[in-house]
């Protein structure tokens, strides 16, 4: 489905990373792969560095450390925010909500509409969906969309599949009216027939965690995982990439009546540098206009790698200009969606580490 | 025929594949060399593979005539 809005703008980006950095090479020796087959992997996934959260660092502790350093820089002043998003696949609890949980820390006014969205790869795309309908609101004046994972927690340190990409992260966008400006064009699909390509199988309430979930089992490629684990169908994954984003990001630009010379930069979501390389090639977009370094750089952190991807690749650009950028975000649900819009200037743009 | 068994030995890294050769014996056969094999197919012939058809397939000659026929629906 498609939509257009109007009058819309991210005014400010942070990016909030753990401190604690890992490296593949570290890690190698937890697979059960021949180590030149490993070293072939990193060089053609572009796996390095990843960070990762240490002991039971949660969602909110991220996202209330960040916000903590806008209100602390006066970069936002706290009763400004109107709106609090969260849109994580791993909340501090089933119940209450994680957005409640950081209202709270934070002492936030009571006039505020606080939501969770459960998503992950294009759950920063859903975020700014929210966050421009909310706008709509005359009481509501600046969203403040978090999108946060700690799905490192949720990883087998023995899964090659999966452990070498995946990184926690943060990111506060402020989202509010633009005053004028270009209309912002957008689409998503979504095929819950998918569903179990990107699962965590046990720990709901279908199938609760037990000893059992816990078993650690050779999926028979020598990938170690429990049902307590993330568990990725590569390629399923793979295939659902390459064949749905194409035509979504054709239809993007036919609805905004654009091609890709119109484009600075597309900002997808980074899964691995393959996949994105191999979209590119599709899509006929030169590598320079599609950055792929953020899973080398600091791993894949679902929802959060286009804001990772902005504030690493554009910082300098977006603080003191603007460019047109295509975003797109891909994964669990299945949920595919991509974004047409003018980014910048921001009032901040700025990574920072959570100690 | 004899350009997909080219683009496999490109793939696999190796010099020569036979429509005869058995893909789980390659040396290097893994994970990764099925995401490779499914990646070139997909770019070469526009045909999805998944890892489970891989697992079921013998010798070069039965990926590259389930290529053809996925090619065709």
């Amino acid at each position: 489905m498609n939509f257009t809005f109007h009058d819309r703008r991210i005014s400010g980006l942070l990016a909030v990373v753990p401190a604690h950095e890992r490296t593949f090479l570290e890690e190698m020796k937890n697979f059960d792969f021949p180590v030149a087959r490993s070293m072939k992997l990193k060089q053609v996934m572009g796996y390095d560095k990843h960070r990762i959260v240490e002991g039971t660092v949660c969602a909110s502790d991220l996202a209330v450390f960040g916000l903590e350093y806008l209100f602390k820089s006066k970069l936002l002043d706290a009763s400004e925010i109107d709106a609090l998003i969260v849109v994580t696949q791993s909340p501090d609890y089933f119940m209450p909500a994680t957005s409640s949980v950081i209202q709270g820390r934070l002492g936030l006014k009571q006039d505020m509409f606080c939501l969770d969205i459960n998503q992950g790869c294009a759950g920063f795309l859903m975020g700014l969906f929210e966050s421009f309908l909310l706008l709509d609101q005359l009481s509501v004046g600046k969203v403040a969309l978090v999108n946060v994972d700690v799905m490192s927690r949720k990883v087998s340190a023995r899964d090659r599949n999966s452990y070498p990409l995946i990184g926690d992260a943060a990111s506060l966008a402020i989202v509010e009216r633009a005053g004028s400006g270009e209309a912002i064009h957008a689409n998503l699909k979504m095929d819950g027939t998918r569903r179990e390509a990107l699962m965590i199988p046990a720990g709901g309430f279908r199938l609760p965690s037990s000893q059992e979930t816990a078993v650690l089992e050779d999926d028979g490629t020598n990938n170690f995982r429990c049902k307590d684990n993330l568990q990725m169908d590569g390629s399923a994954v793979f295939n659902f990439v390459q064949v749905e984003v194409p035509p979504m990001i054709e239809s993007l630009l036919h609805s905004a009546a654009a091609t890709t010379d119109d484009i600075d930069y597309f900002l997808f979501h980074q899964p691995n540098r393959f996949m994105l390389e191999k979209l590119a090639e599709k899509m006929k977009i030169p590598f320079d206009k599609m950055p792929s370094n953020i899973v080398g750089q600091y791993g894949n952190s679902s929802g959060v790698t286009i804001p990772m991807v902005i504030v690493h690749n554009l910082r300098e650009r977006l603080v003191g200009g603007s460019l047109t950028a295509c975003l797109a975000g891909f994964g669990v649900g299945l949920t595919w969606a991509s974004m047409l819009m003018r980014l910048g200037p921001f009032a901040f743009c700025d990574l920072i580490e959570y100690p | 025929m004899e350009e997909f068994l080219q683009r496999l030995a490109e793939v696999l890294e190796v010099d020569e594949v036979q429509g005869s050769s058995v893909l789980q014996d390659f040396a290097e056969w893994d994970s990764l060399s099925a995401l490779s094999v499914i990646a070139m197919v997909d770019a070469g012939y526009g045909v999805q593979l998944g890892a489970n058809d891989l697992k079921k397939l013998g010798t070069a000659q039965e990926l590259y005539d389930l290529v053809l026929e996925r090619r065709r629906k």
